[in-house]
This record gives structure tokens, C-alpha cells and sequence, in this order.
């Protein structure tokens, strides 16, 4: 399956793009995903454990199951107001 | 609950947000909050911050936090309008307006929006973008 994967913040610096495709068996987690993203981009190492996750609109947990089609961002703790 | 939440890139006019209050006979209470660009970041002096949105994860986050905040208090209104890109220091970049039939609601209920608000809208800041 494929899902698109956006950065945001300092995390589009490390990537060194705001958006790429990643391919993966199909039921992969989260989890699964980070660690393929850090094989690809070795600078997002030192975020994988910390980075906030949401699937679309939604948090969501690096266990939770990932679908086809899928849109996944990646971004540091939030900052507004 | 009325709710209209505001992402802008324009300044906040203040003036006219007040201007367009509204509030029926039973409710006695309007409170406001006012969040204004510091002139020192992580102990250095700044110009101004720079705001970067995901709006539509922000949009669709509000409107949670809009519906568990009419289920806790007996809020009738509330408008929130965040700016975004580049703010000059002592400029706004954040007003919030709550209206309740009482006070204690009414501020119970902003100071736990906002709280919710720096929770859980994806909304980033750094230093700079502005001339000194």
C-alpha cells in the first residue's frame, strides 16, 4: 500500500522536503512506517521517538494500523496561542 | 454553542471583533483573552514570531474541542481567531471571546479552551521573519 507522508515545522528540514510517498506491506502500523522513513532520512533519527503523529485530521498512536491511501504528518510538539 | 474559529494571516482587529458581539437577554458574562508576540524567545530578544499552520487538522481539532467544551459548560458563544505567519512583537496573534450567563463559567471555560487550544492545534513558531 502507499501512503503520503507531510513534514511540518523543523521536521520539513530534517526530511529535506515537505511531503513524500512511502510504500509498505499492506497492514503496516505507524510504527512500521517511522522506521522506514528513518532508514530513508537518517536525520529524522533523533525525532522518532518524540515526533507527534496524526493520521488525516486525527492523533493517532505509532500501534495504529495504516490503510491504503493514507495521509500521515509528522511534526514536533505544537506551539500555538 | 455558537463557535466560529478564525485562521488569518491579516492583523486582528481587535476593534471590530467587539463591535460584532452578540449576546441574547439571558447571558451576562463576555470574556476575553488577548495573546500578544513577547519581545524575548528562549531568553534571546526577537523581532517577531513566524506562524506555521495545518490548517485543516487545526480546523477539524477545534471543532472537537468546541463540542467538549458546549458538553462541560453552559457556554452560548465563543470565537477564537488565531493569526498566522509572521507577527511583529507586541502585535496579537491570538483573541479569544467566550459569552456564558456567568462569569465563572465564562472563565473557567476560556482559560481551558486556550489551555486545550496550546494542546492540541497543530500551530508552530519561530523566531524571526520580521525587519528589527
Amino acid at each position: 500500500m502507499r501512503v503520503t507522508v507531510c513534514f511540518f515545522s523543523w521536521f520539513k528540514d530534517l526530511a529535506g522536503c515537505a511531503r513524500t510517498e512511502a510504500t509498505l506491506p499492506a497492514a503496516s502500523t505507524v510504527e512500521e512506517l517511522l522506521r522506514t522513513l528513518v532508514v530513508r532520512f537518517p536525520e529524522l533519527a533523533p525525532i522518532e521517538r518524540s515526533a507527534l503523529i496524526a493520521v488525516g485530521l486525527d492523533y493517532q498512536q505509532r500501534r495504529h494500523v495504516l490503510q491504503d491511501g493514507d495521509e500521515v504528518s509528522l511534526f514536533p510538539p505544537v506551539q500555538g496561542g | 454553542m455558537k463557535r466560529q474559529l478564525t485562521i488569518t494571516t491579516e492583523p486582528i482587529d481587535e476593534a471590530a471583533l467587539l463591535a460584532r458581539r452578540s449576546m441574547s437577554s439571558g447571558v451576562g458574562a463576555a470574556v476575553y483573552f488577548v495573546g500578544v508576540v513577547r519581545g524575548i524567545e528562549d531568553g534571546a530578544r526577537i523581532s517577531g514570531l513566524d506562524y506555521e499552520v495545518f490548517q485543516r487538522m487545526v480546523e477539524h481539532q477545534m471543532s472537537l474541542v468546541f463540542d467538549d467544551m458546549a458538553k462541560r459548560w453552559p457556554v452560548e458563544s465563543v470565537r477564537l481567531v488565531h493569526r498566522v505567519g509572521v507577527v511583529k512583537v507586541g502585535e496579537p496573534s491570538l483573541w479569544v471571546e467566550v459569552t456564558a450567563p456567568h462569569r465563572s463559567e465564562a472563565f473557567a471555560s476560556c482559560q481551558w479552551l486556550i489551555d486545550e487550544l496550546k494542546r492540541v492545534a497543530p500551530i508552530w513558531k519561530k523566531a524571526g521573519g520580521c525587519d528589527a
